[in-house]
């Protein structure tokens, strides 16, 4: 054992060396050091997990289990409605064959572009509406069982409400899984006198079932990120939990420990997902494969099937889009004045520095990793991601920390900057721009780059002469998914944002706090309507495809 | 081409592209590599690069200054009233001094002049409840104030004894009960709310709210750790349902007939009985108001206030605003549109105030209630109250 351990160890240090001889120079250092620049509030914030803080054996003791279940339960309530809703639609749209299939393919994304805590503003009196329940229980059974219905009702609204907008996740990885599989595995299913349901569950679901993980992950980590909507809703969770020990509380260390303690959860969430999927891979399907013959569905089933798309098409974005624009026609005079210009287009401004910014670092990083070859800067890279894994509060809190230890040594006062806040969503979205960079990179451009240096080329030539120009595809969604995902967040832009800044996201939070949610319609809705900007450039992508 | 799959973008960014194969080349593998890298070297490596490149990073300057000019007031608000919109345009009539205004919650503009230190723009805070002007001064953001005209208008409780702060209006947090089912009789203090009588029938907001804090913090004062702890608990037991929603709602939910009787503060109801929609009205006539422990220490009662901060640029525009505010005609303005009571509670001249009838208010200093806010809140979340 021992031995092992020191061949990789000298594994290691004669590979670190090599790496300091041949790849040491201004491209690796700087894309090093930014890299683990991007890190550092995550870094950070994992420190303080065992850090005294002078609340926290009261916090451990009276709240953090709350936190926890409540937590827990948000997090697998809604990871099981997901998978019902977007597995399901997604078998019916990747493998069905019902009037309408190709509408809902698309359709069915929509509610993507609605964030959490506007869907629960539009659902607000969701609660209310069980009044009438409620009082009866209360009159006809007795106040405690009315108590407990009440109390317990809390869970599934917010989860019925966050996986209605969600489920889009799923539903995309597992449509994305059946419409690729071999459509000999299929066959193979129908010969062997396998009807559409037995090979669902013992041919299709298997196959698919390492995607599906990965897109629960996804909901998992939104649900986790959420504030608006536990906030609205009431549930105790680990963010609603970080905002009250340090804002009510005024306790920083103790927010930060609960910080932590969430971001280990996540860590812990993102080696299960590795290990629920047993280092499974889904059976790659090459191009030649012949399309795949869909079921095609009696005029009952066919019914049902179209029945069944609809729910979550009109829970996830019908009904509360039309809630929202029913409620923005008569409150769009009132709202609409010169500061809700302003604060457009502080989001349109600080969204676009984002998008730009990010795209821009994540080219470096990835190019710099691929075109030297360097494995720590690839490790770097990869540390710099993981920022879309951790929710937004926790980041800020990184990033607070940070700046209050800069202001401590230099004096410089960095909360409240414009520059920090762009710089917390770099950190939150990189691996958004990142991923399809690197991916694109590495399927275009590995060779050309190559041919390139021995043809004399340096760097910077190579990136932009060859890399740019060929990247130019990925590029432009890279950011226009951070621009979106930026105009939507709502934690960390909450703690960051500097003096007298509102964003569309942060006037959409104060209006529906202060009781006032048919005035929030108003900036929610522009926030919707930009989110949906990709979806309809996705749509555009589908319908022409290249080649 | 690059674009083989219409979805590669939002898929890769989905995190699938790893494991359904629409992108053969896609790295397979990333979400491993994360976390194998963090459980290697994230921690120390981290560590040490923050010691080593904090400066040369924060060299790259990252700083937005903020740049302030003469005959202007930064204000900090957490106030978001219709009310104070009318006063800051007639100060700024009266004087000529421009009121720039950042409104965002108390404690975040709190954390925000902590930060700003002595590079803050803002001139003047103002907030509700006396807990978080306490806290602000507790925090060093505030600065003392000397001023006759001050100390005239704003009685000896409804200020902080240095001068820190000072009280503008004044709330009473009371007791309000359907008057469909319950008797005014049957009310008497806060403490009988613990009473097993009211089992299944209280409801009130969740203890994150300051409003709670300062009415634990006076039982305290008034009656000691030990019972202000067991009144929470027994009171939570008492609620028909978990904490939840605003002061409001709590209105909301004895009109509607699912408790009978709320904790909440005087000007919601003052808001609900003014509001444009008839069934926030209809709450309003539901529900009656009941100033508790008249026979003793007397109703809750609270203040929402300013003072100049510690960084004020402008202090003798910041003083003259807060005396502005003091002012006669402004209080009367805060009872007219936001239904609460001028800082001498007897001054009131709004009649919906007036309708609820005069009370007894506790005049224990509201500087106490800040000093026992963190214990307020931790007893809070012994007693189970979320």
């Amino acid at each position: 054992m021992a031995a092992y351990l020191i061949n990789i160890a000298q594994h290691r240090l004669r590979h670190l060396k090599q790496e300091i001889r041949f790849k040491l120079n201004a491209w690796t250092i700087s894309a090093l050091i930014l890299g683990l620049i991007l890190f550092l509030p995550m870094a950070e914030v994992l420190w303080h997990l065992t850090s005294p803080a002078e609340n926290w054996e009261h916090l451990r003791d009276t709240v953090l289990g709350r936190y926890l279940k409540g937590s827990v339960i948000l997090v697998l309530g809604t990871a099981v409605l997901s998978v019902l809703l977007g597995v399901s639609t997604a078998w019916l749209v990747a493998c069905c064959e019902f009037p309408g299939r190709k509408f809902f393919e698309w359709a069915l994304i929509l509610p993507l572009a609605i964030p959490t805590y506007i869907a629960a503003y539009a659902y607000f009196d969701l609660l209310d509406q069980l009044t009438p329940l409620l009082i009866w229980v209360r009159l006809n059974i007795s106040p405690e069982a009315m108590t407990l219905l009440s109390d317990t009702m809390v869970y599934p609204v917010t989860i019925v409400v966050l996986a209605a907008v969600l489920y889009p996740y799923v539903y995309l990885v597992a449509r994305a899984a059946f419409a690729r599989q071999s459509s000999q595995c299929i066959e193979a299913a129908r010969t062997l006198g396998h009807g559409p349901q037995s090979t669902f569950w013992r041919v299709a679901l298997p196959l698919a079932r390492p995607a599906i993980v990965g897109g629960v992950a996804l909901v998992i980590m939104e649900t986790l990120n959420d504030y608006g909507a536990v906030e609205h809703f009431n549930v105790p969770t680990f963010t609603t939990g970080i905002f009250r020990t340090w804002l009510s509380m005024g306790d920083l260390q103790g927010a930060l420990r609960l910080a932590a303690c969430l971001m280990a959860l996540i860590l812990f969430l993102l080696v299960l997902e590795k290990w629920l999927r047993f280092g499974a891979r889904f059976h790659k399907s090459s191009q030649a494969d012949r399309p795949f013959q869909r079921y095609a569905l009696g005029q009952a089933k066919a019914g049902l099937a179209i029945l069944c798309c609809l729910l979550p098409l009109v829970i996830g974005f019908v009904l509360p889009l039309s809630r929202l624009a029913y409620w923005a026609s008569f409150n769009a005079g009132k709202v609409l004045d010169a500061s809700f210009l302003k604060l457009t287009l502080n989001s349109v401004g600080v969204a676009t520095a984002a998008g730009l910014a990010t795209v821009v670092l994540a080219l470096f990083l990835a190019y710099t990793a691929r075109y030297f070859g360097s494995r720590t800067v690839g490790a770097t890279n990869r540390l710099a991601i993981l920022g879309y894994a951790v929710p937004g509060a926790v980041i800020a809190m990184g990033i607070l920390l940070i700046a209050g230890q800069v202001t401590r040594t230099t004096g410089w006062v960095l909360t409240g900057s414009l520059a920090a806040l762009v710089l917390a969503y770099v950190i939150r979205f990189l691996a958004v721009a990142w991923q399809p960079i690197d991916s694109g990179m590495e399927r275009n451009c590995a060779q050309l780059n190559n041919a390139a240096r021995s043809l004399g080329a340096n760097a910077a030539r190579s990136l932009f002469q060859i890399n740019v120009p060929l990247l130019r595809n990925a590029l432009v969604p890279a950011g226009l998914f951070v621009f979106v995902d930026t105009m939507k967040e709502l934690p960390l832009t909450l703690i960051l944002s500097p003096f007298d800044f509102e964003t569309l996201s942060t006037r959409t939070f104060d209006l529906a706090k202060q009781a006032q949610i048919p005035e929030s319609s108003v900036p929610a809705l522009c926030i919707i309507l930009v989110s949906l900007l990709p979806v309809i450039w996705l749509n555009r992508q589908m319908r022409t495809p290249e080649k | 081409m690059f674009l083989v799959e219409p979805y590669s973008f939002l898929t890769a960014r989905l995190w699938h592209g790893r494991c359904c194969g629409t992108t053969a080349l896609v790295n397979q593998n990333w979400m491993l590599d994360i976390v194998e890298t963090v459980s290697h070297f994230g921690e120390p490596l981290a560590r040490f690069v923050m010691k080593s490149f904090l400066k040369s990073f924060f060299a790259l300057g990252l700083l937005a200054g903020v740049s302030v000019s003469a005959a202007e007031l930064n204000v900090y608000s957490h106030r978001h009233y219709d009310s104070d919109a009318i006063l800051f345009k007639q100060f700024t009539k009266e004087t000529g001094i421009k009121i720039n205004v950042v409104k965002a919650s108390a404690d975040q503009l709190i954390q925000r002049l902590i930060s700003e230190g002595k590079n803050s723009p803002a001139d003047v805070l103002l907030t509700v409840d006396a807990g978080r002007l306490h806290r602000a001064k507790a925090a060093g953001v505030l600065q003392p104030v000397k001023s006759r005209a001050l100390a005239k208008k704003v009685p000896a409780p409804m200020r902080d004894p240095e001068g820190h702060w000072f009280g503008m209006t004044v709330r009473s947090r009371v007791i309000v009960y359907s008057k469909d089912r319950v008797k005014p009789s049957d009310l008497s203090t806060y403490e009988a709310l613990a009473k097993p009588e009211w089992k299944g029938r209280v409801v009130a907001r969740s203890s994150s709210n300051i409003y709670n804090q300062s009415l634990l913090a006076s039982i305290i004062a008034a009656n000691g750790k030990d019972k202000a702890l067991a009144w929470a608990k027994a009171v939570r037991k008492n609620m028909a349902r978990s904490p939840r929603g605003s002061d409001r709602d709590q209105a909301r939910a004895v009109a509607a007939g699912l408790a009978d009787v709320a904790i909440m503060n005087t000007y919601y109801l003052g808001i609900l009985a003014n509001s444009a929609v008839a069934a926030d009205r209809e709450v309003a006539a539901k529900v009656g108001v009941f100033f508790p422990n008249q026979d003793g220490r007397g109703a809750h009662i609270n203040v929402s206030g300013g003072g100049v901060t510690a960084s004020a640029k402008n202090k003798k525009e910041a003083i003259r605003f807060l005396e502005f505010l003091t002012s006669a005609k402004s209080q009367e303005a805060f009872g007219n549109v936001n239904h609460e009571y001028p800082v001498i509670i007897k001054n009131n001249k709004s009649e919906l105030l007036k309708s609820w009838g005069s009370f007894k208010a506790d005049d224990v200093n509201l500087s106490v209630l800040g000093a026992k806010n963190a214990e307020a809140v931790k007893l809070f979340d012994l007693a189970g109250w979320e």
